[in-house]
C-alpha cells in the first residue's frame, strides 16, 4: 500500500482542482481505487456464484464486465442517450438540409432549396427569433439562423473536441504513466511533479490564457485547413491541446497506480521468467490490463470536456462566428434571456443531456468493471 | 509540523514560478504585435522602438523575464497596453475587491450550508430528508456552473415580469456594502457561485461522516451510553471534518476558474471579467498579471488549507 501512494503525496487528496465539474464524487472513488487491492480477474471471478453448467463455457473477465454492463439499466440508456447524440451530430446536417420545402423568401422574392436555409450559416433577415415550426424544427435565432442546424453543428464541434482530448489524453497517460509505473526513477519523480503542479491550478486559466492570447492569431494561420479551420474552428485546436494538456497527468496517474499493482503479479513474473523482455511485457500483459481504468476515467473525463469546450466558446475563446458551439449558442441567446428564452434554455438543455449521460455512463462502467467499487 | 508545511511553502513556490513563466512566455509569442496596435494607424518606425524600450520590449527573453519577476517582487505589475502609461495595478485594484468579496461570499455558503446538510443526511441516511437533499447536490453538481446562471437569471427576469418586481440580474452593487439595493444585485450570483461548491461539500460531508459512523470509536461512545448528540457533535462531527479542510483549498481553485463565467454571464466587473476584457484587447500585460494574481489565489488557497489540516489533525506531525 505505502508503495503504490508513493512518497509524493504528503496527505489524502479527495479530488483534483480543475475537476470540479466532473460527476458526482468520481475523482474520489477513482483515487480510492488506485489505493485499494489490485482488481484482478480472480477476484472478479470469484465473486460470481458458479453453477456447473457456467464453468462449461468460461467467460474471460472482459466479458463478464459487459456481462453486468448490459444488465444495468440506466448504463445502458445513457449509451443509448450518446450513440443517438452521436449519430444525430454527424449525419443530421446532411439529412435535414435534403427533407425540407423550398422556402420563398417575401424580402428577396427568390425561392431558396432547404439545402441553402437549412445551413448553421445561413441568415434570413426577415425570419428572426420564431418559435420551432415545419421549415425551422427548433426555430431561429436573433440573426435568422436555424436553430437545430446550428445546434447539431455544435454537437459534432463538442464530440470532436472530446475525441481529440480523449485521444492525446489517453496516448500521453497511458505511456508516462505505464513508464512510470513500470520504471519508477527519474519519470516517475518527473511525472509527480507535474501532477503537483497541475493539480495546484486550475487548467481552466491555462486554457484562457493560452486561447486568449495565442487564439487570436488563430485563423491567419490554420484558416486555409478545410475542416479545421474553416467555420471559425481555428482556435479550438487550442482548445483541444490545451483541455489535453491539463487532463493527461490525472490519467497518467491512475494508470500508474495500476501498473505498480500489476507488474508484481504472477503473469507478470511468469512472462519474465519465460524470457519476455520489458517492451513485451508492456506491450502485450501490461497495457491490456488497463484497459478497465482507461475507459472509465477517459468517460468520466468526456463530461468534463464537453463543458469546457462550452464554458470556452461561451467566454467567447472557443468557436467564432459563424461557426456554431453549443457555448457560441447560449452566449449569443443571453442578450435575449427576456423574450426569447427558447434560444438559451434550448442548447443548455442539450448540455446537460450529455453531460449527464457521459456521467452516468462513467459510472456504470466503473460499477461493471470493479464490482467492488460498489457500497 | 514546521518541516512538513516548509516544504509544502517550498512546492507552492515552485508552482508560482512555474505560472509566471508559463504566462510570460505565452505572452512573449503572442503573434500579435501589440506596440502596433497602440500606434493605431500612424505606424512610426521610432516612436516604435522608443514604446518597445519603454516597455522593455526589446530586450532578451530571459531577461524581460527576470525583470517581470522582480518587479513582481516589488508588487509592480507593469503598464497597460490599451490605456497607455495606466500602472496594471490600478486596473486590477478596481476588480480585486469585488472578485474577493463574491469568492468569499460564496466560500462561506459552500461551507456554512454544504456541509450541514451533508452531516444531516449522513445521520438521517436512507430517510427522505437524506435522498432529497442528496438529489438535489447530485443535479446541481452536474449542472455546469453557466448553466446555474442562465437558469436562475431566467428566473429572475420571470418573477420580475410576473410580480412586478425590479429585481436585477446583471450587475454588483458597490464592494463591500449591503444596503437592500446591494444584497438585492449580489444574492443571485453568490448563490450561483457557491452552488455548485455547497453541492460538493455536502456529498464530501455526507461521505466522510458515514466513514466515520462505521468507525470502532463511535460504536464505543455509543456502547458507554452517551448521548447521541454527544456522540454525534463530539465525536463523530469534529473528525468528519478533517478531509473537508483539504477541500477548502482546492474549492478556491474551482472559485477562480467558476469566477470566468459567473463574471460573464452576470456581467460583474471583477478580476475575471478584466482578464476577459484584456484578451480581447490584447492588452498582455493586464492578463499576464490577472493570471498570477489568481494563481496566487489559488495557491494560498491551498496553503491555507495545508495549515489547517496541520493544526486539525495532529498525526501530520508525524511526517
Amino acid at each position: 500500500m505505502e508503495q503504490n501512494n508513493g512518497p509524493k503525496f504528503s496527505k489524502p487528496r479527495f479530488v483534483q482542482p480543475g475537476e470540479s465539474m466532473v460527476p458526482p464524487g468520481s475523482p474520489q472513488e477513482l483515487i480510492v481505487e488506485e489505493e485499494a487491492p489490485a482488481l484482478s480477474a480472480e477476484v472478479v471471478d470469484g465473486k460470481e456464484v458458479r453453477t456447473p453448467n457456467s464453468q462449461k463455457k468460461s467467460q474471460t473477465p472482459l466479458q463478464d464486465s459487459l456481462r453486468r454492463l448490459r444488465k444495468d439499466f440506466r448504463a445502458m440508456f445513457c449509451l443509448g442517450v450518446i450513440a443517438f447524440y452521436v449519430l444525430l451530430a454527424i449525419f443530421g446536417p446532411p439529412i435535414y438540409r435534403m427533407a425540407g420545402p423550398d422556402y420563398k423568401s417575401n424580402m428577396t422574392n427568390t425561392v431558396i432549396p432547404a439545402s441553402v436555409y437549412r445551413d448553421f450559416t445561413h441568415q434570413e433577415a426577415d425570419r428572426k427569433h420564431e418559435g420551432p415550426s415545419a421549415q425551422y424544427w427548433l426555430g431561429t435565432d436573433s440573426i435568422g439562423r436555424d436553430l437545430f442546424a446550428r445546434l447539431m453543428q455544435g454537437m459534432l464541434i463538442s464530440i470532436a473536441v472530446a475525441a481529440v482530448v480523449e485521444l492525446i489524453d489517453i496516448f500521453l497517460g497511458v505511456t508516462v504513466g505505464v513508464l512510470a509505473g513500470y520504471y519508477g526513477g527519474w519519470i516517475d519523480f518527473v511525472l509527480a511533479r507535474f501532477t503537483d503542479v497541475i493539480f495546484a491550478f486550475p487548467g481552466l486559466l491555462f486554457i484562457i490564457l493560452l486561447v486568449g492570447i495565442l487564439g487570436s492569431k488563430a485563423n491567419d494561420t490554420l484558416g486555409n485547413i478545410p475542416v479545421i479551420g474553416a467555420n471559425g474552428n481555428a482556435r479550438l485546436l487550442f482548445v483541444s491541446i490545451g483541455l489535453a494538456l491539463t487532463v493527461w497527468p490525472l490519467m497518467a496517474r491512475y494508470v500508474r497506480g495500476q501498473t505498480l499493482q500489476l507488474k508484481e503479479q504472477q503473469f507478470v513474473e511468469a512472462a519474465r521468467t519465460s524470457g519476455a523482455t520489458d517492451f513485451t511485457i508492456i506491450v502485450r500483459h501490461l497495457i491490456p490490463n488497463l484497459f478497465s481504468i482507461v475507459i472509465i476515467a477517459s468517460t468520466l473525463n468526456i463530461a468534463n470536456t464537453i463543458i469546457s469546450e462550452a464554458g470556452i466558446s461561451l467566454l467567447g475563446l472557443g468557436v467564432q462566428p459563424p461557426g456554431s458551439s453549443i457555448g457560441l449558442m447560449i452566449s449569443d441567446a443571453t442578450t435575449f434571456l427576456e423574450n426569447h428564452p427558447w434560444e438559451a434554455l434550448m442548447p443548455s438543455f442539450v448540455l446537460v443531456i450529455i453531460v449527464l449521460a457521459f456521467s452516468f455512463l462513467g459510472d456504470g462502467l466503473r460499477d461493471a468493471f470493479d464490482p467492488r467499487s460498489k457500497d | 509540523m514546521l518541516k512538513f508545511l516548509i516544504k509544502r511553502f517550498i512546492g507552492l513556490l515552485f508552482v508560482i514560478l512555474c505560472v509566471t513563466f508559463l504566462t510570460f512566455i505565452i505572452g512573449y509569442y503572442a503573434p500579435s504585435n501589440p506596440i502596433q496596435i497602440m500606434m493605431g494607424d500612424h505606424p512610426n518606425k521610432l516612436l516604435e522602438a522608443q514604446l518597445k524600450h519603454a516597455y522593455g520590449l526589446d530586450l532578451p527573453p530571459l531577461q524581460q523575464y527576470l525583470n517581470f519577476l522582480i518587479r513582481l517582487l516589488h508588487f509592480d505589475l507593469g503598464t497597460s497596453f490599451k490605456t497607455i502609461g495606466r500602472p496594471v495595478n490600478d486596473i486590477i485594484g478596481e476588480g480585486l475587491p469585488i472578485s474577493l468579496e463574491l469568492g468569499m461570499w460564496a466560500l462561506l455558503i459552500q461551507i456554512c450550508i454544504g456541509v450541514p446538510v451533508g452531516i444531516i443526511s449522513a445521520i438521517r441516511a436512507n430517510s427522505w430528508t437524506d435522498t432529497i437533499s442528496m438529489g438535489a447536490a447530485l443535479i446541481i453538481y452536474a449542472l455546469p456552473a453557466f448553466i446555474l446562471g442562465i437558469l436562475v437569471q431566467f428566473l429572475i427576469i420571470w418573477l420580475d415580469n410576473t410580480f412586478g418586481w425590479s429585481w436585477p440580474n446583471t450587475q454588483w452593487g458597490t464592494p463591500w456594502q449591503y444596503t437592500w439595493t446591494d444584497i438585492q444585485y449580489k444574492l443571485a450570483p453568490i448563490l450561483v457561485y457557491g452552488a455548485t461548491g455547497m453541492a460538493y461539500f455536502a456529498r464530501l460531508a455526507r461521505t466522510s461522516m458515514l466513514e466515520i459512523l462505521r468507525q470502532d470509536y463511535v460504536r464505543t461512545a455509543r456502547a458507554k451510553g452517551l448521548y447521541e448528540r454527544a456522540v454525534i457533535y463530539r465525536h463523530a462531527f469534529r473528525n468528519a471534518l478533517i478531509p473537508l479542510i483539504t477541500i477548502i483549498g482546492l474549492s478556491v481553485g474551482f472559485l477562480v476558474a467558476g469566477a470566468f463565467f459567473i463574471e460573464r454571464i452576470f456581467s460583474i466587473p471583477g478580476i475575471a471579467g478584466i482578464t476577459l476584457d484584456s484578451i480581447d484587447n490584447l492588452d498582455y500585460p493586464v492578463v499576464q498579471a490577472t493570471t498570477v494574481v489568481l494563481a496566487i489565489g489559488v495557491v494560498f488557497g491551498n496553503l491555507l488549507s495545508d495549515i489547517c489540516y496541520t493544526l486539525v489533525d495532529p498525526r501530520i506531525k508525524a511526517e
